[in-house]
């Protein structure tokens, strides 16, 4: 079997360097990252070109805004710009890419606030590796107009520790904290959701409207 | 319950098994390293998803399948006839690439319950099995870890809230003590304990009130068992010794058990975050078992230690029967040829009392028409069974 440390006579070390540079990708295993690399090797060098340089520029242009943390490439973004937008209301994530999925739902019009994160002692993150600072300095600012902190973290363990503390955190200052709620995806049947998930759609049931 | 169907692909030594099953006794006879354990160690994993050998993963996909496919697959399925109807188990272990060359595959698992996919929690319990094994009184004179994790695999059987509390506990638990090491070097809050302190707390109650139970109900039998399989009659006694202070042990029946956790790892937390770990829960439970008053593990001879294990398994078969109005499906690997003719007529017993029983053995000819009439008969050589009778 091949192995990239191990090269064949005739590998020059730059393709050990450019498969030791995929494998560090994340999800990217050593076969993967082989397989990447002599991918780049065959193509046309304009293709390695546009690859070289979108990865500087997204390097280059890429910042967080500001005010509510997200990427974008000018700050503030463009929805802390909208004047459109309801300032009563920020929705907290962990990840950017959380932002574009609750925009993709239409149902929310307030701000974003991106965490870049959740609390997860075992990964050695604590509230203070998180952009919390930045959220209460948003909160605390003499000019808001926030009343509530919908909090939309994962459902899972971590999640639920990072929903705990912005809680715990934030009703001292007269904010309403709500989170997401849990339950049966769309269009699901019953017979096929698992007990956790329709346990919780019990628990959290509503009246008929 | 009885398992109608097996099927295994790529699973250790068989490359391709095709097992139809009736109810009734099975006897599986070959030579050492043909598969026998291999195939019992299927069926178990297909009831509990945890294989009774250790391991990675990794292992259980064949030899063959690992060297000749990019993605190989072991996929073990059953199809299971119990009282509440047909339900179909599978459990597929996906073989991706090696992080290293010299470590093993990268594997997850997959699991579905009537073709629909679902998660393990879902499928633990569909099918019980007891098995019986030479291994077995390593549960006795073995680390308290042995004995944990057969409180937790025989009370997952019985109990679908048991497993996700395990589960969650473990994540809770790795959490915690990662959170007080922060604490030790001073990189957090006390209060940031609050929510793991919470959760560990009620996940912990389940498990502690759940071992509490069977614990329970499993002692009582195991002494009957024991004094019926010894002569002279000796007692043997089982008793559950929670890692929690005195006040917490004592609410294993009420309803602030959770509460009463919780106060405990609260006041614990000064000495915890020194040692950096969480001291006090089930995850450091041990069960003793003590003959004649003595502890099994320090003092009794190597027969008696076999016979509580022994007498524990059987104690489960009455336990998994007692709380679900239902047989197991007994598992003997290879246990008949060492035991003496008292002991094995008392296994014997048990076997009848099932709906279904499969067992290995070295030798075509044991355990003999005689004792076993009825039973069908299969030569398995190199991962491939004949049928003899």
């Amino acid at each position: 079997m091949n192995s990239y440390s191990d090269p064949p006579s005739g590998t020059a070390s730059p393709i050990t360097r450019l498969v030791e540079a995929f494998h560090r990708l994340p999800g990217i295993g050593p076969k993967s990252a082989q397989r990447l690399a002599y991918h780049v090797l065959r193509a046309p060098e304009t293709e390695a070109k546009d690859l070289a340089e979108a990865l500087m520029e997204v390097k280059r242009s890429i910042v967080l805004c500001e005010r509510c943390q997200d990427l974008t490439s000018e700050s503030p973004c463009r929805i802390c710009l909208d004047l459109s937008r309801d300032r009563t209301s920020i929705c907290v994530v962990e990840e950017p890419l959380d932002v574009r999925a609750i925009e993709r739902t239409r149902g929310h019009h307030g701000l974003y606030h991106v965490l870049h994160g959740v609390i997860s002692p075992t990964d050695g993150i604590g509230p203070e590796d998180l952009k919390i600072q930045e959220l209460l300095a948003r909160l605390r600012d003499i000019d808001t107009e926030v009343s509530e902190v919908i909090v939309a973290t994962n459902p899972n363990l971590e999640g639920e520790a990072t929903s705990m503390y912005l809680g715990r955190l934030l009703r001292p200052l007269g904010i309403r904290v709500t989170r997401l709620a849990r339950g049966l995806p769309a269009g699901a049947d019953l017979e096929y959701a698992d007990d956790v998930t329709l346990g919780r759609a019990l628990e959290f049931r509503q009246e008929v409207q | 319950m009885h398992l109608a169907h097996l099927s295994l692909t790529n699973v250790r030594t068989f490359r391709k098994l095709e097992l139809d099953l009736r109810p009734g006794a099975h006897v599986i006879a070959g030579d050492n390293a043909q598969g026998k354990t291999n195939l019992l160690e299927s069926i178990a994993l297909l009831a509990t998803t945890r294989s009774s050998r250790p391991g990675p993963d990794a292992d259980l996909i064949s030899w063959d399948a690992s060297a000749e496919e990019l993605t190989p697959v072991a996929r073990l399925a059953a199809e299971v006839e119990a009282r509440a109807g047909e339900v179909t188990l599978e459990i597929a272990v996906i073989g991706g690439e090696r992080p290293r060359m010299d470590a093993p595959l990268a594997t997850s698992r997959r699991f579905r319950v009537n073709g629909i996919a679902r998660r393990a929690s879902d499928l633990i319990g569909q099918l019980r099995v007891v098995m019986f094994s030479a291994d077995d009184l390593r549960i006795i004179d073995g680390p308290p870890a042995n004995r944990r994790r057969y409180l937790d695999i025989t009370n997952a059987q019985l109990d679908p809230a048991y497993v996700r509390a395990s589960q969650r506990y473990a994540r809770v638990l790795q959490q915690r003590n990662s959170l007080l090491r922060r604490l030790q070097e001073r990189r957090a809050k006390p209060d940031e304990l609050d929510f793991w302190d919470e959760e560990l707390s009620v996940a912990g109650a389940v498990l502690l009130a759940g071992r509490a139970r069977s614990l329970q109900q499993l002692g009582a039998h195991a002494a009957e068992r024991y004094i019926e399989l010894t002569s002279p009659e000796e007692p043997l006694e089982v008793c559950y010794r929670p890692a929690v202070p005195d006040d917490v042990a004592e609410a294993f029946r009420e309803h602030d058990l959770a509460g009463r956790f919780r106060a405990a790892l609260e006041d614990g937390r000064r000495d915890d975050i020194l040692r950096g770990l969480t001291r006090i829960g089930p995850h450091r439970d041990d069960v003793g078992f003590l003959i004649d008053g003595r502890e099994a593990a320090a003092s009794a001879s190597r027969g008696q230690q076999r016979t509580a294990g022994l007498a524990l398994r059987l104690a489960e078969v009455a336990l998994s029967t007692e709380r679900t109005g239902e047989a197991p499906v007994l598992l003997l690997d290879d246990i008949l040829s060492e035991l003496d003719p008292q002991r094995r007529e008392r296994v014997m017993q048990a076997a009848y009392g099932v709906d279904q029983v499969i067992i290995t053995s070295p030798d075509e000819a044991h355990p003999s028409q005689v004792e076993l009439p009825g039973a069908r008969r299969y030569h398995l050589r190199s991962g491939a069974l004949t049928l003899l009778s």
